[in-house]
């Protein structure tokens, strides 16, 4: 009997609260008396299967009823409250829909398989052992004898000139060796991958293609196969087309086994870089320690080495999200203090409810109600918030997930991901829901503990100290997350300024910039490039409209152009290291680059005349020689003396590793170079000649190619593109937080107010004046802001050194912008709390003190 | 919780059996649970037979459509648990049972013109 009433009891805890808080007890009662009245063992058996099929049948549709009462009961709360409630509404969906974009690129990016075979077995090999160097032979014992490697291929991308098909065109090619589609568990999806002997010279004339260029070279027609490209003029076979989308490395068109033939396709560069595939049983980490061991007795001094400089073993999948992955996680790091902002506003929108409700709420435990009805309440109110943020929070995540993933670097092209991940949308509902339950229903369930006494009855509601430190604790966190985002944006916002604003050293309005590559063609076999480059300026010069023109080698904001570094000294001074590079007379004019000293180069400068150089300015501060103008200069390379005829401006820094070396300037008619970028300034809007100087250059020799015509302002903006997109992320995050905050200080402050009528009127009736009483509610209300922005500084100082990694021209958070936040913080507060105390003037002593 | 505003008649109608059986019961005079429960048991025979979840379900659900009241007068706290809980039917629920029963009425008549009804 007992037994059975214990069991029964525990069931109708199935019921939603209210029902069972009218009904347990007659439920009970009744399910007594039927029991004792069923009689025997057998009987009361089939009492007991009645009642649990009479609970099954009636449990759902009771917490249904409920729900829909609570919900509805819930949404007038909330219409009632609706600006409160609109803003944590926003607060909270800004914070799940940025959190879940952000990390769904991340997931992406860091945690999701490559379009490889066993992608985690995959490792890139850092200026490793295993070497293309020394060519074919060498390469295979060296990876033959590995410890640890059970496979490895190298290779070398570089942009070259891809001919016989129409226009000549500008694509990326990837030299390799015969494995690199084995090594990676890639097959062409149509013909063949290269064979093992294909890389030995004399058998690699073969190409495989992207499918991309098999459809811009012939519609996907299969008759491709057996065809001959060109690149940079050396004839190629095409045996097979790479399945879709696979573009790797750095968005690959073309890959010929052709690695250990450097001479083979005329090219400037030659950098190589090796991956490699584990040997079963042996893990990254072995692998690591036992390369490093390699180092040390093959280059001890290696190892001394700073990245990326040193020799080192790295998995290809960090390789490969490597340079997202920092300005991911900042990204992620500043949403997610949004989405903590947001979850603390709305637990201060839940506190708010249950101090209001404490006295309802006491007054119900005294009368023995039960307490689950109010938690119940509570959670569905928080629940029903974060529903509805949730939603809202799927479109910004989408719109994040698109922004960021936009801004992504052309290695990962070769990522295929849907963008929006449900786990990451889980993750983030989840952690606004426990919010609503650790702010919202636990304080309740605390509350509604206490003893009921007479006292706490007849009490104020919002006495209670316990929510009251909770909320100030939550504004002091709010402050403290704000001060760190504020000051981080003020220092993002104020560097991208800075970038903005630097001084180029040339004006980006009217150029239209194109380049044009000899490599690999008759001009620079028969040295003839000063001619091709001579007669395209003058048809350039030639278009109406077209003001000056001029050429460079290397233009700055060409990004992953290689630039040549070279020591160079004035007579015997010390050297230099410096970029060397090309121009034509007119260009500094045509670019608005000054000449500070000495003069341009002009036609006179001739090949067989004195060669003659420019410098840039900071090379006379980098080489400590003043007065250069006139006086010799000498490189290792050459025995040729070189005269300095002028000074020019110094170019901007840009992405470049090589970007803080000073240039040497050679002109064009006096070298060899045999890529140019050629420059114009036209009058009226660029845009138009784009299209008109790429025909014009073209004219020359179709069988070159010009490509990649651009005004200079849409390189200018393409080099600001990701600082640009950090900066406002991070600057939009500083103002949501700083908006979040002051809802925050603002609600707590007015709902002080309302709760403590009592009090502030005992204190005007006795003489107390309405601003001495603001006074010292603004005191109150702005010490636990004071102790956040003493922690939020902290925070920003560390928050500030992340952020260098980020942008070229980032810079520690300073005190300045620490002080600026703090202000910009303290200010908006106490405007919001003496917003708030407003109504203080308004209360009526005796009509306060008559409430009692 | 506000009070519920009773829906108009027709907006109930059918009935549920349940309900119309405890609206039935209810005519004669206030019941608490368990004495609805046997006396609707004992008038269809045993052949409906509310769990308690059920019969507290309805009751719920009537409060809420305001067909019934809770009593405040107990018969006398001697005889009786001061637990149990005792119900009447309010004007608008003997409005809705009448409707109900006028709608059976007709029933009866339309299935007496179309197939008879039996006698015996």
């Amino acid at each position: 009997m007992a037994e059975s009433k214990r069991i029964y009891r525990l069931l109708l805890k199935l019921y939603p609260a209210r029902f069972r808080e009218e009904y347990a007890d007659p439920l009970e009662r009744q399910f007594l008396d039927e029991y004792r009245e069923a009689g025997g063992p057998l009987a009361r058996s089939l009492f007991w299967m009645r009642a649990l099929r009479d609970l099954a049948a009636t449990v759902p549709g009771e917490i249904v009823r409920e729900m829909r009462q609570d919900l509805l009961y819930a949404a007038r709360i909330y219409r009632k409250r609706s600006l409160v409630t609109a803003l944590a509404l926003l607060a909270l969906a800004m914070g799940i829909g940025a959190t879940t974009g952000v990390f769904s690129v991340l997931n992406a990016l860091l945690l999701r398989s490559l379009p490889f075979r066993e992608p985690d077995r995959l490792v890139q090999l850092w200026q490793g052992g295993i070497s293309v160097g020394g060519g074919r032979a060498q390469f295979l014992d060296a990876k033959a004898r590995s410890p640890y490697l059970a496979d490895a291929a190298g290779y070398t991308s570089n942009e070259l000139s891809l001919s016989d098909f129409g226009d000549a065109r500008r694509v990326i090619v990837t030299e390799t060796s015969a494995n690199f589609f084995a090594l990676l568990g890639t097959e062409p999806q149509f013909g063949r991958s290269f064979s093992s002997e294909e890389d030995t010279p004399g058998q690699n004339s073969v190409a495989v293609i992207s499918e991309s260029l098999w459809r811009e070279l012939s519609g996907r027609d299969p008759q491709i196969l057996g065809s001959t490209i060109r690149l940079n003029g050396t004839p190629m076979t095409v045996i097979g087309v790479a399945p879709a989308r696979f573009d790797y490395p750095a968005k690959t068109s073309v890959w010929t086994p052709t690695i250990f033939e450097f001479e083979h396709i005329p090219k400037e560069g030659f950098s190589w870089t090796s991956i490699g595939r584990l040997k079963p049983g042996v893990t990254l980490r072995q692998a690591q320690a036992i390369s490093e061991a390699e180092v040390a007795q093959r280059s001890p001094e290696g190892l001394k080495r700073a990245r990326p400089n040193r020799p080192e073993l790295l998995s290809l999948r960090d390789q490969l999200a490597g340079p997202i992955r920092e300005a991911s996680l900042v990204l992620l790091g500043g949403v997610t203090f949004v989405l903590l902002i947001a979850c603390a506003n709305v637990a201060q929108l839940l506190l708010s409810r249950v101090s209001e409700r404490r006295q309802e709420l006491t007054l119900r435990a005294a009368l023995g109600a039960s307490r689950s009805r109010l938690v119940q309440q509570l959670i569905t109110e928080s629940t029903l918030l974060t529903f509805i943020a949730a939603a809202a929070g799927l479109g910004v995540a989408y719109w994040a997930a698109r922004l960021a993933s936009a801004v992504q670097p052309g290695g990962l092209i070769t990522q295929q991901y849907t963008i929006l991940d449900w786990r990451v949308l889980g993750f983030t509902a989840g952690l606004a829901v426990l919010t609503g339950i650790v702010f919202g229903v636990l304080p309740a369930s605390l509350a509604g503990r206490m003893q009921p006494s007479a006292e706490v009855v007849r009490d104020q509601p919002g006495q209670s100290t316990g929510t009251r430190r909770m909320r100030e604790a939550l504004n002091l966190i709010q402050a403290a997350l704000a001060i760190m985002l504020l000051a981080g944006s003020l220092t993002m916002g104020r560097s991208f300024l800075k970038m903005m604003d630097a001084d180029l050293g040339y004006r980006t309005d009217h150029i239209v910039t194109l380049n044009a590559s000899l490599v690999g063609t008759s001009y620079a076999k028969n040295g003839n490039q000063v001619q091709y480059f001579s007669h395209a300026l003058d048809r350039l010069r030639a278009i109406p409209g077209v003001e000056s023109a001029g050429a460079i080698g290397y233009l700055p904001l060409i990004l992953g152009k290689m630039r040549m570094a070279t020591g160079f000294r004035v007579e015997n001074g010390p050297y230099t290291v410096s970029i060397q590079n090309f121009v034509t007379p007119e260009y500094f004019a045509t670019i608005g680059t000054p000449v500070i000293a000495g003069r341009d180069f002009t036609d006179a400068d001739r090949e067989g005349l004195e060669s003659v150089v420019i410098v840039s300015q900071d090379f006379i501060g980098k080489s400590g020689s003043t007065d250069v103008i006139g006086r010799e200069l000498s490189y290792p390379q050459s025995k040729t003396k070189l005269r300095i005829v002028g000074v020019v401006r110094t170019p901007p820094p840009d992405n470049n590793a090589t970007k803080d070396l000073p240039m040497v300037y050679f002109p064009v008619s006096q070298s060899n170079t045999e890529f140019m970028t050629f420059v114009a300034r036209v009058r009226g809007k660029p845009e138009p000649y784009l299209g008109i100087s790429r025909d014009a250059i073209q004219q020359v020799d179709r069988s070159v190619p010009v490509y990649d015509a651009q005004t200079l302002e849409k390189r200018f903006d393409d080099y600001l593109a990701k600082p640009r997109f950090y900066t406002t992320c991070i600057v939009f995050f500083g103002g949501f937080a700083l908006l979040l905050a002051v809802i925050g200080i603002y609600g707590v402050a007015s709902y002080s107010i309302a709760q403590r009528t009592k009090e502030i009127g005992v204190r005007i009736a006795v003489g107390a004046s309405p601003g001495v009483v603001r006074g010292m509610l603004l005191r109150e209300s702005l010490w636990p802001l004071a102790l956040g922005m003493a922690a939020g500084v902290g925070g920003a100082i560390g928050l500030g050194q992340y952020l260098q990694h980020l942008m070229a021209s980032a810079e520690p958070v300073g005190k300045w912008s620490c002080a600026a936040a703090a202000l910009l913080l303290i200010s908006a507060g106490a405007v919001a709390v003496w917003r708030a105390t407003a109504r203080v003037v308004r209360i009526d002593p005796m009509t306060a003190l008559r409430a009692e | 919780m506000a009070k519920p505003t009773p829906s108009p008649v027709d907006e109930l109608l059918p009935l549920p059996g349940p309900a119309f059986q405890m609206l039935l019961a209810l005519g004669k005079g206030e019941r608490h649970g368990y004495a609805l429960k046997r006396e609707i048991l004992q008038r269809t025979g045993g052949k409906v037979n509310l769990g308690s979840g059920a019969l507290y379900g309805s009751i719920n659900k009537m409060l809420g459509q305001g067909l019934i009241e809770e009593s405040d007068e107990r018969p006398d706290s001697h005889l009786d648990d001061e637990r149990r809980r005792y119900y009447r039917i309010t004007p608008f629920g003997r409005k809705v049972a009448q409707a109900e029963a006028a709608r059976m009425r007709e029933l009866v008549q339309l299935a007496d013109q179309r197939l008879g009804l039996a006698h015996g």
